[in-house]
């Protein structure tokens, strides 16, 4: 559906080198990177904002390099989301249907439809300028679905908005996309909105694009230590919530249980532990960590000043070499490798 | 009590209240050059001020020199937006040199403007003769008024109209491109009507400015006569006595029109 | 709400763009139809100080030759001179309150001839309100002016006329009341004009810097800015004509004739003064008013008759009137260019 072949542009302090990927029909494609890496620049590329100083980019086959932005039938929702702040919110969705010069009665249905359906229809006088963050994203989503793009650009969308609303908008965006099934690249830097949305993660650093594949690959098999640096999860456990209690998760991950402080009820999840908070003992650990889970180490690679621990539980934890001193650590050695509750994420697989 | 309570809240605003009486200063000091002469003649000289309104010459100067800056300020806002815009989102060899020779009339001592522009624009020139063709001569007409006043009222809008473009994030102008408007329709109907407060604001400037000109107009078209320069010439036959009234009539006539555009441009923005 | 249409204007944006076509095409209108007069335009450059009369002569000569627009444009003389042989501008009468500038400056490109009107004298200005009025006299004047707290003026001798005359007027005081220096306490002393004297000659030097002590003494461009000045009370005394003195009802103080260049009589005397300008050097000399048509005047022969009206018995009486009495019968230096239709008027 879409697809870059070597593209390669400067602007202003971002560049891009030779980025090459596609996205298939109706794929929720996360494009993965730290701050700077050029990742709105990719989108404003594939929205033709740019033309691209070398490469080619194809939409539905076709070469669309030198396509205006206003023929490409793409929907872009910008990090700040960029509302036009001398409309009202009903006027500020109407623009993309007014632009094709849809019947007036057919754009009020339009709009009032995607209204309902994004849950703003109580804002529609409203002007921009009074509305919160969340109302913004959900009025700039609304705006671009409203034309029914072929394909849906999202820049950082969840990244201004509080832990709260951004789980809810997250959902909201799954359920867009399952309802819509529309092709989706969505740019992020946070790694559990890319694990929980992904069908694809294309992870950017500096403008390149270094690897592509399913969240779990990328997490789990990443293709060099700039990636697994940046990830810096080192242990993404799938598991089952078996109750929760007050918050208090129970998560069966077949080879032990494992507590975690959630607000899901059920379902398959994803954990995510970072090596750090993995403490290793010799015993098992009576302290306010929820989880002592026992192993046998597997692997000791020493990492500058710390030592990741590999065991064979699926664990893998970081110390210092004075604790392998004074625990005397060593391959094979059975430990306890404890971890609070609070120090987990988890996400709905 | 309500004394202690303006007093406890003045207390709170108390750097916007020392800001205000030292802007007054400034405020004041115009009040009272214009207030003195302005009274003076409509106390000390009623008659003169009077006969002022009532002669057909100085009506009809001071319609002049209103309606020549008008067309002045139209020419600035139909090239100078175009300019603006294009100042303000793109860079490109030799930009600074563009923005120094829109503000070079701001330095230029004016009679200097105003002999460079006759020097081109005279219908004897290389370049009058071509005008002079088509019926336009700019000598001693509203053409050379117009001139002189485009000539040193441009950079007042073009600035402030550039400004106002700067002033609108790029990006919305983007995500309109992407929901289907052309490059024109974006302009028009985003960036457009957000920067109008300044495009208006930059035109009201150009037009005062244009009004007042006197140096750079008397050396293009000493007639008709603007109303600066009809003053003028009357300081030289009547002295004071006979320039003060039309230019008492000059400041309350614009003090008005002034005072009107910006009432409207409120109630316009209340509306919204 | 605002209403929005089809296409997008709202009903401001129809309003405001109507109203910006019908003040443009109306106000076009009334220009054209006001200055359509399909009169024919006589320009006529002129000294400040002539612009009263010649107004006078406007109204008539208009209501005789009714085709005709008299427009006229006053400056200083140097400056009219100069609008026409620097700036490439076009006049069909220039009347300057120098004679000698149009054939210094002018002949032979752009004049042929040039016709001396009438003259006037330089006084001393001042209002009932000026220190010591009730004490000056055409003798103790020169003590007056250097008293500390009197502020006095003049006009710019770069650019005015009356401006380079003044300082001529206080040299020749020193040779009128034995008083050698009355010139270094009243301008040396008080600007950056310098004298130097040499076998009986005084050079006088106007730099274009002249530094004014503006406690004292004040210079302006134009020496009409000095009567507001003196009306105001901004300034004691002023340096002026005669004519303009009596134009404005201002107090005037007459000075002997030996130094205030009004009379023929004492040519030679005026003649030991000169004074260097940026521009030239000007030999003193009796105040006479010169008029001429340059060659490239676009209506010469009406120009010519505008002449006529200046020179004739009924201008005549209008410079007298003004303070600027007229010399009977016009004269000029060589009868040979002069016009025909002037001939009768002048004589050499």
């Amino acid at each position: 559906m879409i697809a870059l072949d070597e593209v390669s542009h400067e602007w202003g302090e971002f560049c891009l080198k030779n980025v090459t990927f596609s996205v298939d029909r109706g794929e929720y494609f996360v494009i993965l990177g730290p701050t700077g890496a050029g990742k709105t620049l990719i989108l404003e590329t594939i929205a033709g904002l740019h033309v691209p100083r070398e490469g080619h980019i194809f939409l539905d086959g076709k070469d669309a390099t030198d396509l205006p932005p206003e023929k490409r039938n793409i929907g872009l929702v910008y990090q700040d989301y960029s509302l036009f702040p001398h409309m009202t919110v009903e006027e500020n969705i109407a623009f993309g249907l007014k632009m094709r010069k849809i019947a007036k009665k057919e754009v009020e249905i339009n709009v009032q439809s995607i209204m309902d359906s994004v849950g703003i229809t109580h804002l529609k006088t409203r002007f921009p300028s009074t509305l919160s963050g969340g109302e913004q994203q959900r009025v700039a989503l609304a705006r671009a679905l409203v034309i029914d793009p072929a394909i849906l650009l999202l820049d950082e969308p969840l990244s201004a908005l509080d832990p709260r609303t951004r789980e809810s908008l997250r959902e909201e965006l799954k359920r867009i996309h399952k309802v819509r099934g529309m092709t989706t690249i969505h740019v992020t830097h946070d790694q559990t909105e890319a694990l929980s949305l992904a069908d694809q993660i294309a992870v950017i650093l500096e403008g390149e694009v270094i690897q592509v594949d399913t969240s779990f690959k990328v997490f789990n098999e990443p293709v060099n230590e700039r990636i697994a640096a940046f990830v810096g999860v080192e242990n993404v456990i799938k598991g089952k919530i078996v109750s929760n209690k007050d918050g208090v998760v129970l998560v069966e991950t077949g080879k032990y249980r494992i507590h975690a402080l959630s607000n899901l009820v059920e379902g398959e999840v994803n954990v995510f532990i970072r090596p750090e908070s993995i403490i290793i003992s010799e015993v098992r650990l009576k302290s306010s960590a929820r989880n002592s889970i026992k192993g046998k180490i597997t692997n000791i690679t020493q990492l500058g000043a710390t030592f990741r621990i590999r065991m064979d539980n699926g664990l893998t934890a970081l110390v210092t070499n004075q604790a392998i001193e004074d625990l005397g650590l060593g391959v094979g050695k059975t430990v306890y490798a404890s971890f609070k509750a609070t120090a987990i994420h988890m996400t709905r697989r | 009590m309500s004394i202690t309570k303006t007093l406890s809240g003045a207390k709170r605003q108390r750097l916007s209240l020392i800001f205000l009486v030292v802007g007054s200063l400034l405020v004041l000091f115009t009040l009272f050059v214009l207030f003195n002469m302005v009274f003076r003649q409509l106390v000390l000289d009623l008659n003169g001020f009077l006969e002022a309104v009532n002669d057909p010459l100085v009506i009809s100067s001071i319609l002049l020199t209103l309606y020549a800056s008008f067309l002045a300020t139209l020419i600035a806002v139909v090239l100078g937006t175009p300019l603006a815009y294009v100042l303000a989102r793109h860079d490109f060899f030799g930009k600074n040199v563009v923005e120094s020779v829109i503000d070079v009339p701001v330095i230029i001592p004016h009679s200097v403007a105003g002999i460079a522009l006759y020097a081109l624009l005279q219908s004897r020139s290389a370049v009058g003769t071509a005008f002079y063709n088509l019926g336009i001569v700019f000598e001693d007409s509203l053409w050379g008024i117009v001139v002189a006043m485009l000539f040193v009222s441009t950079p007042f809008y073009v600035n402030a109209a550039r400004e106002g473009f700067q002033s609108i994030n790029p990006r919305i102008e983007r995500v309109a491109r992407t929901l289907g408007a052309s490059q024109w329709q974006a302009f028009y109907k985003v960036t457009l009507p957000l920067a109008i407060r300044h495009l208006f604001s930059g035109a009201v400037m150009a037009w005062a400015r244009g009004i007042s000109e006197f140096g750079a107009v008397i050396m293009i078209a000493f007639y008709p006569m603007i109303a600066p320069v009809l003053i003028y010439y009357r300081f030289t036959t009547q002295g004071l006595k006979g320039s003060q009234p039309v230019a008492v009539l000059l400041i309350l006539v614009c003090f008005v029109v002034f005072m009107v555009l910006r009432l409207s441009t409120k109630y316009w923005e209340r509306r919204k | 709400m605002r209403k929005i249409s089809e296409n997008g204007l709202t009903k401001v944006q129809s309003v405001m763009i109507g109203a910006v076509i019908v003040i443009a095409l109306v106000g076009g209108f009334w220009y054209y139809w006001s200055t359509s007069t399909g009169k024919v335009v006589l320009k006529v450059f002129c000294a400040g100080s002539l612009t009263l009369p010649l107004e006078e002569i406007k109204v008539k000569f208009e209501t005789d030759h009714v085709n005709v627009e008299v427009q006229i444009e006053p400056s200083g003389s140097v400056a009219a001179v100069q609008k026409i042989t620097e700036s490439d501008k076009l006049a069909d009468v220039l009347a300057s309150a120098d004679f000698t500038l149009i054939p210094s400056m002018m002949m032979p490109d752009y004049a042929d001839w040039c016709i001396r009107f009438a003259k006037n004298r330089m006084v001393l200005a001042y209002t009932d309100n000026s220190r010591y009025a009730d004490e000056i006299n055409s003798t103790n004047w020169h003590e007056i002016l250097r008293r500390i707290d009197v502020k006095w003026a003049f006009s710019n001798p770069n650019m005015d006329p009356c401006g380079y005359r003044t300082p001529m007027v206080i040299q020749l005081a020193e040779l009128e009341y034995g008083d050698n220096m009355i010139f270094d306490n009243l301008v040396v002393n008080n600007s950056a004009i310098t004298v130097t004297e040499e076998d009986g000659i005084y050079q006088i030097t106007t730099p274009e810097e002249l530094n004014p002590d503006t406690a004292r003494l004040k210079i302006r461009d134009k020496s009409v800015e000095l009567v507001s000045m003196l009306q105001e009370g901004g300034i004691d005394y002023a340096w002026e004509y005669m004519s303009v003195a009596k134009q404005h009802n201002l107090n005037y103080l007459e000075l002997p004739e030996t130094i205030d260049l009004s009379t023929v009589t004492y040519t030679e005397t005026y003649k030991k003064v000169k004074v260097q300008t940026t521009s030239e050097n000007i030999v003193g000399k009796p105040i006479v008013y010169g008029v001429t048509v340059p060659t490239n005047a676009l209506n010469r022969e009406l120009g010519e008759q505008f002449v006529i009206y200046l020179i004739n018995e009924y201008g005549q009486n209008v410079f007298l009137d003004m303070g600027q009495p007229p010399i009977v019968p016009a004269k000029t230096e060589n009868m040979d260019n002069i016009p025909e239709s002037l001939r009768t008027y002048v004589t050499e």
